[in-house]
């Protein structure tokens, strides 16, 4: 079954027989299952990446639906990571596929994440981002933010030490906010997918793009070149 | 003097520009710019405190001294949604 599954996508010069290969040999860890990350899940499965580690300790409400791939009504109430394994096994064996039905917190946050290639931002707040972010400087992994609101989303791929981290294009902490994030549904599908191409592009050592800006109501499509900060007190060089 | 800023994201649709010119004085910083901004547009007020706001490419603080050959860019905050 493996040989013929890619067959359309190795076609692609870029990627190749060779890049097939490299994908089949990276791990990732997806942290978040919701509206971003059961789309990246769902594309990174397909696409025929070695292992992944989906990390979620939430389970599906029925205000999930309109933005997530993969759950139906029927797993309201089950566990997101769960379901994600479960129907992703189904659409690619090949794959190997752990769900880890736990929070992600300053104290496991390390020994979740330390075998990983890159780690796929599927979490929906700046305080676990900025985590992620410290977590993937020390260990020198690479991992690609994304987030939505309303009907604007971004992208950055975020390589320690080469590109900007996370901590740089935050000066300003937003206040964490309580009330529900509004989310166009189609948002995160498009979102995700561009996640996944940076990712892709990551593994197969091409350099990403910058900050990349989709604002889906007002066709603005951006990419904010941005140098590290030497002053940032997490990456920078000062 | 007058100084061109860059807009991204919906801040293009606001302004309806890909740059717009904005007059500042010697001395004048990234926040006065950013100021200047909100007034010239009200409808960005609720981002000032959170804009992304880029000199030559970087990040930097609020009270950094621009000049007329700086490349600035003004950005929508950081969403956090997932």
């Amino acid at each position: 079954m493996g040989q013929n599954r890619y067959r359309r996508q190795t076609l692609v010069k870029e990627l190749g027989q060779k890049g097939q290969k490299l994908l089949a040999s990276k791990h990732i860890v997806l942290i978040g299952g919701g509206g971003l990350g059961s789309n990246s899940a769902n594309i990174l499965v397909r696409m025929g990446i070695g292992s992944i580690d989906i990390i979620d300790y939430d389970t599906i409400d029925l205000t999930n639906l309109h933005r997530t791939s993969v759950f139906s009504e029927k797993d309201i109430g089950r566990r997101k990571a769960s379901v994600l394994k479960e129907r992703l096994q189904l659409v690619n064996a090949d794959v190997q596929i752990k769900a880890i039905n736990r929070k992600v917190t300053s104290k496991n946050i390390e020994s979740l994440v330390d075998t990983s290639d890159i780690l796929i931002d599927g979490t929906d707040n700046i305080p676990l981002r900025l985590l992620l972010n410290k977590i993937a400087l020390k260990h020198n992994i690479p991992w690609v933010y994304a987030g939505v609101h309303e009907t604007v989303g971004m992208v950055m791929a975020i390589m320690p030490k080469k590109t900007a981290c996370f901590h740089c294009i935050t000066p300003n902490i937003p206040v964490q906010k309580t009330q529900e994030i509004p989310v166009l549904g189609s948002l995160p599908a498009t979102i995700a997918a561009i996640q996944c191409n940076e990712a892709m592009k990551v593994l197969l050592g091409k350099r990403p793009a910058g900050l990349i800006i989709y604002d889906v109501w007002n066709q603005c499509f951006d990419v904010l070149n941005i140098k590290r900060n030497s002053y940032c007190p997490l990456c920078g060089k000062k | 003097m007058k100084i061109m800023v860059k807009v991204f994201g919906r801040y293009k649709d606001i302004t309806g520009k890909d740059a717009i010119q904005l007059d500042i004085k010697d001395g004048n910083t990234l926040q006065d710019i950013v100021n200047a901004f909100v007034k010239q547009y009200p409808n960005v007020e609720k981002d000032k405190s959170r804009m992304m706001v880029t000199k030559n490419k970087m990040f930097a603080s609020s009270d950094t001294i621009v000049t007329k050959k700086d490349e600035i860019t003004l950005s929508p905050p950081v969403v956090s949604g997932g």
